[in-house]
């Protein structure tokens, strides 16, 4: 009888330090979310749910202050970005898992010494070249920098090596050429890391904010976060309207963890894990 | 076999893989490698004073931006904040996120519901989280300054957590915290989950208590994930800059000597301040060249004294 009632203490204990932990990491989002749905003027009211919860503050930012625009520029620029970054990932992921060819070793070691460069290194020279391009408020300026993803690049190789070259010899000496050994073969066996790194580019290029709100100044343009940044400094008051910005700008990504939550965590952790 | 291949098997092998290769490199080439050498001739420049052409109009400056940088008491200033801000992200980042994986180390239903919930925050947009910690640490009428009165303490109402440099800072830091934990939970929760569980059962049967299992064991097994944790709260120091954009633009103001400076003025941001707001693209790039060569001895630093496999 002892050693079960103190197991289930332990427990208890065990349950009751976790939803502690759970509070306190997630109070912030349940707090964007509730205050969101406060009447406008009542977003002190100390309150944990709101006597009279409103939609309106969602209808206002979304037509008044532009974020269903916002939201269209956020999904076309995370989304292509996406895209192009898995593809160009899968492509080079190929030849460093599977070809040997000159320069093989000495190029990784030089794309993975290039992870260690901080991002604020680069503020400066990439908005000169944009700007030298003429991209300067073009959905291109908030993409095409950021496609060559060296992390991609190491998720990719790593998931690809563990796939059997024989498949890829049998392939080819039933007389497959190189794309389609890659499309026919290495494609459909690599399905989870590439979905993976969808998902991780779609997340880098959703919120990534400073780099859209350097290239853009044209309102038309704005994804939604460089829209919360300009609302929250031109109207730093209206903070239910912030709120239910905010609450718009990390749905899509909290969304789509909800559903795919196994694929961010693994591949977001496998290259600390591994390397 | 390399050796022995042909050479024109081998030559056409170069061609595929850099073929495929292309568009990688090409958008590699352009925008992550020149970058580095030319953001060291845009420092060697400057944007003349009544000129919007910013490339035609680069004026050569020579060493002019990195002198005046080594006599800006702002710019030194900033990585003073940078160092204080690595020194209370690093340990409070390890301390919470073992915490966590502790917490989540054991056989209980819904544990996975947990975990989620705790590595959730890691994913989103940390301008979003920051305007978020703005609210609840607003002065008056935030919610957690309320709470603070609720039990009698009234110091922070007045001009609220981030509005006091004191507590600037760390209240920067804790939104961090307690978004990013969630990361480093999930790499400490593999290694004790890979540590032998024949160990603490030797430990048990050799009488030792909880806190002494965890020191002589879980501790110097995880050692490698610390020292990852160290080196990722030191690049998040360096690159700090949504959640300071976010909550305080580099304020509150103290005064150092006569001269006010930014409680939260990191590195990191004095380069988006000269870049966006004073547009001196070579000050700029001659600020991010010194981080990068901070980030490099960090680095040497780290492998030196920290590495695992010493």
């Amino acid at each position: 009888m002892e050693p079960r009632a103190a197991a289930r203490i332990r427990r208890t204990l065990l349950y009751v330090g976790l939803t502690a932990a759970a509070i306190v990491v997630l109070f912030p989002f349940f707090w964007m979310v509730v205050t969101a749905f406060k009447q406008p003027g009542q977003a002190f009211s100390p309150e944990i749910f709101p006597s009279s919860p409103t939609l309106q503050n969602f209808r206002r930012v979304l037509t008044d202050y532009g974020f269903a625009r916002y939201f269209v520029n956020s999904v076309i620029v995370a989304t292509t970005a996406a895209l192009f970054a898995t593809l160009f990932a899968s492509l080079a992921g190929y030849v460093f898992a599977k070809k040997r060819f000159t320069g093989r070793d000495k190029l990784f070691a030089l794309l993975l010494a290039s992870l260690m460069i901080p991002g604020m290194m680069y503020v400066v020279p990439q908005f000169a070249i944009i700007n030298r391009l003429g991209w300067m408020n073009t959905y291109q300026a908030m993409i095409v920098p950021h496609l060559a993803n060296v992390f991609g690049l190491f998720l990719m190789r790593q998931y690809m090596m563990t796939i059997p070259s024989e498949l890829l010899e049998a392939a080819k000496i039933d007389g497959a050429g190189e794309w389609q050994v890659f499309r026919t073969i290495m494609v459909p066996l690599s399905v989870p890391i590439i979905a993976t790194l969808f998902l991780l580019t779609f997340q880098f290029h959703w919120n990534n904010f400073l780099w859209q709100l350097i290239v853009t100044n044209l309102e038309r343009l704005y994804t939604v976060p460089v829209g919360l940044a300009m609302f929250k400094s031109a109207h730093e008051e209206l903070y239910t309207l912030k709120m239910a910005g905010s609450c718009i700008s990390v749905l899509p990504i909290a969304l789509i963890f909800f559903f795919a939550q196994r694929y961010f965590i693994e591949g977001m952790t496998m290259g600390a894990l591994k390397g | 076999m390399p050796g022995t291949a042909s050479w024109g098997a081998r030559s056409r092998e170069n061609l595929t893989a850099y073929t495929f290769l292309a568009p990688f490199l090409i958008i590699f080439g352009v925008f992550l490698a020149y970058p580095v050498f030319y953001s060291l001739y845009i420092a060697l420049h400057q944007v003349p004073a009544d000129s919007f052409d910013i490339f035609g109009g680069l004026q050569f400056v020579g060493l002019a931006n990195f002198r005046e940088l080594f006599t800006d008491q702002k710019f030194w200033w900033s990585v003073l904040m940078t160092l204080y801000y690595a020194a209370l992200i690093i340990p409070s980042g390890i301390a919470v996120s073992l915490t966590l994986a502790l917490l989540l180390n054991n056989r209980l239903k819904g544990v996975t519901v947990y975990r989620s919930a705790f590595f959730m925050p890691y994913v989103l947009d940390m301008l979003v989280v920051g305007i978020v910690w703005t609210l609840i640490y607003s002065p008056h009428v935030g919610i957690l300054v309320r709470i603070f009165e609720s039990v009698g303490i009234t110091a922070f109402t007045e001009r609220g957590f981030l509005g006091i440099s004191g507590t600037a800072m760390p209240s920067v830091v804790l939104a961090n915290v307690l978004k990013g934990a969630g990361f480093g939970m999930i790499l400490y929760l593999s290694a004790i989950q890979n540590i032998d569980a024949s160990l603490y059962e030797a430990a048990e049967i050799d009488g030792a208590s909880g806190w002494e299992r965890f020191r002589s064991i879980t501790l110097p097994l995880v050692k490698p994930i610390t020292f990852f944790m160290v080196i990722i709260g030191t690049i998040s120091a360096l690159n700090a800059f949504a959640e300071v954009y976010a909550m305080t633009s580099g304020g509150p103001n103290v005064d150092v000597g006569g001269k006010a400076l930014g409680a939260t003025w990191v590195t990191g941001y004095y380069v988006f301040d000269a870049f966006y707001n004073q547009f001196r693209l070579g000050y700029a790039a001659a600020m991010s060249y010194v981080l990068l060569a901070l980030t490099l001895i960090v680095s040497v630093v780290n492998r030196r004294f920290l590495s695992p496999e010493y």
